[in-house]
């Protein structure tokens, strides 16, 4: 269809001048932001904090309406994408699951359904364990504590075959350990397991986990990243978040983990609308609400948009797809 | 004494004019959004939340919970006066609620429920303003099974508790359990009973199943019954009013006996859903007149309202001392916490006590300008149903038609509920209970999650559902209410069985 | 045109048998063991449309139990379920719903409830066609201002309000 290679062609143009090659596009109704999570989810408080830096500083002056579709670990959301197509009036923000979830699940949508627009910024993985009643103290012990019995150390995370799970696979890959995964609801409700004592460790974002190490009932033991986190002030026990060794560093051989919150549009977005929103939350990036947020989650500021971000999502989904196919995750006809 | 002494500074802090005026436009705003289903209190909170970015973090809290109060007292009010329940927690006030203002009591019926909410609503608070240290500690000792525990206690109260056929008591809550198996399930992350439909993948929305069993069905019931909606009788009289606010003290054991109920269901994970039904049970059981529960007895709507908001008033606290929110409602004030910068935790109630203490004594004063407010609004409620059917009808069914809609947006789940709603015409004809089906699709999948959560910490052992004092208590409880009914009748011997069984065919049909 | 009671029982218990063996079919598509860590996701579904089958036929039972017994008594097959004109009542209030979930489908929901609303008074319940339009549209407009002024929840529009401007 020419008319698709058209729209193709403009929208590569529309990335290379944000705002030059089109007629201004601005929206002149309500504008719907779709939140693959429930309430008080990490996707719903990102796409709470880019609606509150947008009408703070009154980036976008029509109102913007924050809806859930939770259902399915989100899915929901991107097939109702697939519903609105063209539609530049509804955003959908997410994480990896946007490409990641069709990976193990039969859905009725792909990436094709989607247009990308940005991803704002990345939450790191930390390890967490409760010092006080597990006796482990750092990775050694961590690593000690797996090997003398396979399969009882227990280590909880959000959902089942998402980031949480996909990464314990990674530490038992790279540590040649057995692990138990225990899913639950959220990622707060293990670390209160964690906290609790119930359970031995988890895996999570840092805000999800910040106050109970305040409280010191939890304990960081590493962060899956290449590099050390930037953040040098000081949160509990004298630590700040750079104080964390890497993953890498403590031995546990797991490169960078991140998770990016990502913002998409429906497919075949008019270029112009595109263009405006890319430009828009490179703003929003910038406003101080979000910059605050980066800061409370100790999150990776880095902002991708245009090719970049269709890069990176290639190289994501590829290696994604070799993990689920090393964990036997894939679905059937793949 | 230390709590007493942040509590008023907190009452310093919540009662300036323009926190009180703030409690006034919550509690109104709550109140609509209560009244309409599928525009619950979380969709009102969220939709208020775009409002607090500007405002400093108590005020915005305190519109928030306002709104949450008036919206809890908004879902009593549709419960009693059109058997829909604004509110999931407000189910169990349909059972004697709606009959009673059947019978023309409506003014009577909703009074009732508001003093009782407001009483259960402050027991909370009070609750939280004694142990709120003590609370966040015991909160911890939380792990799946003592989740399982609370469901199970749950569960076991209700069981053996409606009359009627047991096989169509059973049909009822397994089917409740199905429908809330609909969905991705949380620990295998497969998706089940969704046959590959777009629109199923979701899961089956609890409103929805409510919407059509109570509101549609029952419209359709009082379609063919002839219109008689005895609500025509329901007389403006302040002095109902009077006179039911000062017959709530008479139902002393019931109020005490749901307050407990209810905060100690929001403590734990439970919620204010499952304590107004677990303290329906209850009362069913052990009060002098359980048996004219679900003929518009007025304990019957005194017992599921007192627990449902003491419930709901306890349940803010894990919000904020673990992080964990016990409702919706709570998980979207969390977000909003988060956003004005504030980090629910174990450590807020040291770095923030003047968020925490205004918040806690603006719930004093929430709940008592909501109780107000909503008294008022009695007279105006039972005009309503002096409209003739004809007209009332036709209304209630597009509020229950947009309600579906709202709940997700998706134009499937108005004909879900359509089809929920011949089905609860047809099961009311014969008398299968719908409690347990509500009751079952509430906890159903909280229920499992929580037991296979248990089962993979223990690997596989059913030990871990006794291994402390705490889980090994709740199920020992809990088997014991589970095994009540089998000990009265044994205790009754023969007598009571042929006289039941005779009670059972004509009571449920008039019910 | 009557349905007796005993009838509807048996009709109802086949129809949430039906349903439980559709439960039982979908779970044995997630597995249904009893694993070494708890069981499988289909378990519990799987067990659950087996109850729900094994209690509609104890309701078909007692049901022809209780029709043979009732015969021997009073020689009647038992109370009505419904006459012809209660059905009649029913379907008459019933079919304007679903005539107004898929007119919503199609045109929207605003469009549907003021057709809907005016049909059933100026039809139904038999009001003059001026009080019954009016009536109509001052609910669309209540409607319209409660959700997408007020609570800014959108409705859907459909094709011809979008045609107005009206998003």
């Amino acid at each position: 269809m020419p008319k698709h290679a058209l729209t193709a062609l403009a929208l590569c143009l529309g990335l290379a001048a944000p705002g030059v090659a089109f007629a201004e596009w601005k929206p002149n109704r309500p504008v719907e932001f779709v939140a693959a999570a429930g309430p008080g989810g990490g996707t719903d408080t990102f796409a709470r904090v880019v609606q509150s830096a947008l009408s703070k500083n009154e980036l976008l002056t029509t109102p913007i309406i924050v809806s859930n579709k939770a259902g399915g670990s989100g899915a929901e959301t991107f097939i109702y994408a697939k519903s609105n197509k063209g539609d530049p009036y509804k955003l959908y923000f997410g994480t990896q699951d946007a490409y990641v979830l069709p990976l193990a699940n039969k859905l009725s949508y792909g990436l094709k359904d989607l247009t990308p627009i940005a991803a704002m910024v990345f939450d790191p993985f930390i390890l967490w364990v409760n010092p006080k009643t597990s006796g482990i103290e750092d990775v050694k012990g961590f690593i000690a504590k797996a090997k003398e019995a396979p399969g009882q150390l227990k280590l909880g995370g959000a959902k089942a075959k998402e980031a949480d799970e996909t990464l314990m696979t990674l530490i038992e890959h790279a540590t040649g350990t057995d692990l138990t995964y225990i899913p639950y609801k959220s990622g707060s409700e293990a670390a209160i397991q964690v906290a609790g004592g119930h359970i031995t460790a988890n895996v999570n974002n840092p805000s999800e986990s910040v106050e109970q190490w305040k409280a010191g009932v939890q304990k960081p033991l590493c962060v899956f990243e290449s590099e050390r986190l930037a953040d040098t002030t000081v949160i509990a026990d004298g630590q700040s978040w750079h104080d964390i060794p890497t993953c890498k560093e403590a031995g546990i051989d797991v490169d960078s983990f991140a998770q990016p919150r990502t913002i998409w549009g429906a497919a075949d977005l008019p270029p112009e609308a595109l263009a405006y929103y890319t430009d828009l939350f490179t703003k929003a990036a910038a406003a101080p609400e979000f910059k605050s947020y980066q800061e409370r989650g100790a999150q990776i500021p880095r902002l991708l948009t245009g090719d970049a971000f269709k890069d990176f999502i290639k190289k994501h989904e590829a290696s994604y797809a070799e993990i689920y196919k090393r964990n036997g995750w894939l679905r059937a006809e793949q | 004494m230390g709590n007493f002494g942040q509590l008023m500074d907190g009452f310093a802090v919540a009662l300036t004019t323009h926190h009180l005026m703030i409690m006034v436009m919550g509690v109104l705003l709550g109140l609509v959004v209560g009244v309409l289903p599928g525009l619950g209190a979380p969709n009102g909170v969220s939709l208020l939340l775009p409002l607090t970015f500007t405002m400093d973090p108590i005020s915005a809290i305190i519109l928030l919970t306002s709104m949450y109060w008036g919206a809890l007292f908004g879902g009593s009010t549709t419960s009693i006066l059109f058997n829909i329940p604004g509110e999931p927690s407000s189910v169990a006030t349909t059972f004697d609620g709606y009959p009673l203002a059947k019978q023309g009591q409506a003014a009577r019926a909703l009074t009732l429920a508001f003093t009782s909410a407001g009483i259960g609503a402050l027991t909370g608070v009070l609750v939280i303003t004694l142990l709120s240290s003590w609370v966040a500690n015991f909160a911890l000792r939380f792990g799946a099974a003592e989740y399982f525990a609370v469901y199970f206690m749950a569960f076991a109260s209700f069981i053996g508790m409606s009359g009627g056929s047991p096989f169509k008591t059973l049909v009822s809550m397994m089917l409740g359990f199905a429908a809330a198996t609909v969905g991705i399930d949380t620990i295998s992350g497969e998706s089940r009973l969704t046959f590959e439909l777009d629109e199923l993948i979701g899961g089956i929305s609890f409103l929805i199943a409510v919407i059509g069993l109570f509101g549609l069905g029952e419209l359709l019931l009082t379609m063919e019954e002839g219109l008689k909606f005895e609500g025509v009788k329901a007389r403006l009289d302040i002095r109902v009013i009077a006179r039911a606010v000062a017959e709530v003290p008479r139902y002393w054991a019931t109020l005490i006996r749901s307050a407990l109920i209810g905060c100690w269901m929001g403590i734990t994970p439970g919620g204010p859903t499952a304590a107004s039904f677990m303290s329906y049970a209850l009362g069913r059981r052990f009060s002098r007149r359980g048996r004219f529960f679900g003929k518009g007895e007025p304990e019957g709507i005194v017992a599921p309202e007192t627990a449902d908001h003491s419930a709901g008033s306890c349940a803010l606290l894990p919000m904020l001392a673990l992080g964990i929110p016990g409702s919706a409602t709570a998980a979207v004030m969390m977000g909003g916490l988060m956003i004005w910068g504030l980090s629910p935790g174990p450590m807020l109630f040291s770095t923030r006590p003047d968020f925490v203490w205004g918040l806690i004594a603006s719930m004093y004063m929430g709940n008592v300008i909501a109780v107000v407010l909503v008294l008022a609004t009695v007279p105006l409620f039972a005009f309503i149903l002096r409209a003739p059917f004809t007209v009332v009808g036709p209304l209630i069914t597009v509020v229950c038609v947009i309600g579906a809609y709202t709940v997700a947006n998706h134009m499937f789940d108005v004909w879900l509920a359509l089809g929920f709603g011949i089905v609860g015409y047809v099961f009311k004809k014969l008398d299968y209970p719908l409690a347990p089906f509500v009751l079952a699709m509430v906890l159903g999948d909280k229920a499992e999650d929580a037991f296979r959560q248990a089962m993979l910490t223990s690997d596989g052992s059913p030990a871990i559902f006794f291994s402390n004092g705490l889980v090994a208590t709740m199920m020992g409880l809990g088997l014991l209410l589970l095994s009540l009914p089998v000990l009265s009748l044994l205790l009754k011997g023969g007598r009571a069985a042929p006289k039941n069984d005779a009670a059972a065919t004509p009571e449920g049909r008039s019910a | 045109m009557d349905i007796s009671r005993s009838t509807m029982d048996i009709a109802a218990a086949c129809a949430t048998a039906a349903v439980g063996a559709v439960v039982c079919y979908g779970a044995t598509l997630n597995g249904t063991a009893w694993g070494s860590s708890g069981p499988e996701p289909g378990y519990f579904p799987f067990y659950v449309g087996c109850l729900i089958i094994l209690g509609s036929a104890g309701t078909v039972v007692q049901t022809l139990l209780r029709r043979a017994g009732g015969r021997q008594e009073h020689g009647a097959e038992g109370e009505a379920f419904l006459d012809g004109e209660r059905l009649r009542t029913v379907v008459a209030f019933f079919l304007p719903i679903v005539a107004m979930a898929a007119i919503s489908a199609w045109l929207g929901l605003y469009i549907g409830m003021g057709l809907y609303i005016f049909y059933a008074l100026r039809v139904a319940a038999g009001f003059r066609t001026l009080p019954s339009l009016v009536s109509a549209l001052a609910v669309v407009a209540v409607n319209f201002v409660i959700f997408e002024k007020l609570f800014m929840v959108p409705l859907l529009k459909g094709p011809v309000l979008e045609a107005f401007g009206i998003y």
